[in-house]
């Protein structure tokens, strides 16, 4: 983070337990004081207000569209230790009209070449089984839980891989654990996933509700964010010099919630390619390729869908998810969808 | 002439007692207490002004399709649009009043419901939205998408709506959708009628 001061000064950081503000740190110059308040999200506004005796410095953060840190320069002219009343001049923050990505925009997790991965640059394939552990997922009217058939799934198409194809398959998990949904996106990042492909069975109120379907991220995106994303797909080497050690931390945390939307078009191609085959091979009914706001895709730096497989809450769909042979041709069919989808860019 | 005198004077006299007596014995006192009576009548009347009602729509799941229906509910028209919007939500909370599925927990309280001036609304709900709730990603967009759409529909200084469990921002309802971004209304969920 680049702070514009003439003043040499070491900025102090406590946390500030909240889910908007991450910290405040502060740091006396000559002349002046420097606040800084560092957030977990970068949509916000701000305004100020100066109260007299003792002299306070309000600030308001509400959500809204900003950069991410505000550093306001304040001067101190009633604080009792003080015995020389100081200049009175109030710093602007950093104005706004910077880049906003200036400041937090690092490389992403693992760089990736723009034209989409090659056949030859995929190398690994991370396979999420939804849910595990205590979090059961969706339940079925027989009894059967979401966790343990998309366990069965993913292991099933992790040996299919494994046993046809030169690629490295990793499992967010390979037993019945809980695995938090940001985990399984750090997991896939720091295996440097080339596609991410999570499996889920499908609850609903309704009985009767049944079918396949498949999903990627849905952008709420706001312009900013936009905005953020154009500017670090198109400098991302420009920046990695300026990134200090210290907001490693935090930058990690901002590209990671946004990571997926570098790969939106492949991810929508990837969900196409796999529904098709799904509806080729399970004979259920085809829902189509959606889009939702799914936690565990959003952090993923890979092209990454979620395969609704079938409904668990459908008696009939479940003892079909239940059914090895049903299995197997799930398993098939994403099988096959990767493969046409790596012919797509080889 | 002496004798005539006397008798009018005690003629006004025993009149004057008659009328003493009158008005203290039944007029007055009836007088007196049905005066009294009239004051609890008039706070009877305070719920009888009739508060001006406000139709709204809530939106339900139904068993035919994966679309929300809309149900037209009264409500009670109030000084603020975060009261107003609480008792939808508590509404949609409560359920259908047809054939229609909520797809909220009934356990489920609203805790507070908070508008900024940019239009995002707070949405704060008990733990039972969470522990109760069925999981799949459908169950949930529907249970989002209810809250949202309900909200942003009827309240024009709704246009965003973030939802929050026991006062924290939340990471899903039971696994899949994202509630730690606020969702902006989806009208294409809705059914056509």
């Amino acid at each position: 983070m680049k702070i514009e001061t003439k003043v040499p000064f070491k900025i102090q950081r406590e946390p500030f337990k909240n889910r908007f503000i991450k910290s405040v740190g502060w740091s006396r110059g000559s002349d002046s004081y420097i606040i800084s308040i560092e957030a977990f999200r970068s949509d916000f506004v701000y305004g100020y207000f100066e109260v007299k005796a003792p002299f306070q410095l309000v600030i308001d953060i509400e959500a809204a569209e900003k950069p991410s840190s505000v550093i306001v320069e304040k001067e101190k002219k009633t604080e009792e230790k003080k015995p020389e009343p100081l200049p009175t001049t109030l710093t602007p923050p950093v104005p706004p009209e910077n880049p906003p990505s200036a400041a937090i925009t690092s490389p992403p997790p693992q760089p990736q070449k723009k034209a989409g991965p090659s056949a030859k640059g995929i190398k690994t394939i991370v396979i999420d089984a939804g849910h595990g552990g205590l979090e059961t997922g969706a339940k079925g009217k027989f009894g059967a839980l979401e966790k343990d058939i998309t366990l069965g799934l993913a292991l099933k198409l992790k040996a299919l891989i494994e046993r046809n194809m030169a690629f490295r398959v990793v499992l967010t998990r390979d037993k019945d654990v809980d695995v938090s949904l940001e985990n399984r996106a750090a997991l896939a990042n720091n295996n440097k996933a080339d596609l991410f492909i999570s499996i889920h069975c499908n609850g609903s109120f309704r009985k009767k509700a049944h079918g396949s379907e498949t999903f990627f991220l849905s952008l709420n995106a706001t312009d900013e964010e936009a905005r953020r994303l154009a500017y670090f797909e198109n400098s991302t080497s420009a920046l990695e010099g300026q990134i200090e050690t210290d907001n490693q931390d935090e930058i990690k945390m901002i590209l990671w919630d946004m990571a997926q939307t570098a790969y939106i078009k492949e991810s929508s191609q990837l969900a196409e390619i796999i529904q098709k085959e799904l509806n080729l091979l399970l004979g259920t009914t085809d829902r189509g390729i959606k889009q939702a706001p799914f936690k565990v895709l959003t952090g993923v730096a890979s092209p990454a869908v979620l395969v609704e497989v079938a409904f668990i809450s459908n008696p009939e769909e479940e003892q079909k998810l239940l059914d090895q042979e049903f299995q197997n041709n799930v398993v098939q069919a994403i099988y096959r969808g990767l493969l046409s989808f790596l012919k797509l860019y080889s | 002439m002496d004798q005539k005198k006397i008798l009018i004077a005690g003629f006004l006299a025993l009149l004057l007692v008659i009328l003493v007596v009158i008005f203290f014995t039944s007029g007055g006192n009836e007088k007196i207490k049905q005066s009294r009576e009239l004051t609890p009548p008039e706070l009877k009347t305070q719920p009888e002004v009739p508060g001006e009602k406000k139709k709204i729509a809530l939106f339900f799941l139904s068993e035919d399709d994966d679309l929300l229906h809309p149900e037209e509910k009264d409500i009670q028209a109030k000084a603020s649009t975060e009261e107003e919007a609480s008792e939808a939500i508590e509404e949609l909370i409560k359920g259908s009043q047809s054939a229609l599925v909520s797809p909220l927990p009934p356990e489920t309280k609203l805790r507070q419901i908070f508008l900024t001036k940019e239009g995002m609304a707070y949405v704060d709900f008990s733990k039972e939205i969470q522990d109760k709730s069925l999981s799949g990603s459908e169950a949930e967009m529907a249970a989002v998408y209810s809250i949202v759409n309900s909200l942003t529909y009827n309240f024009k200084s709704i246009k965003k709506v973030l939802i929050l469990v026991d006062g924290e921002e939340a990471e899903t309802l039971a696994g899949h959708i994202n509630l730690s971004k606020p969702f902006a209304p989806d009208y294409s969920l809705i059914a056509q009628e």
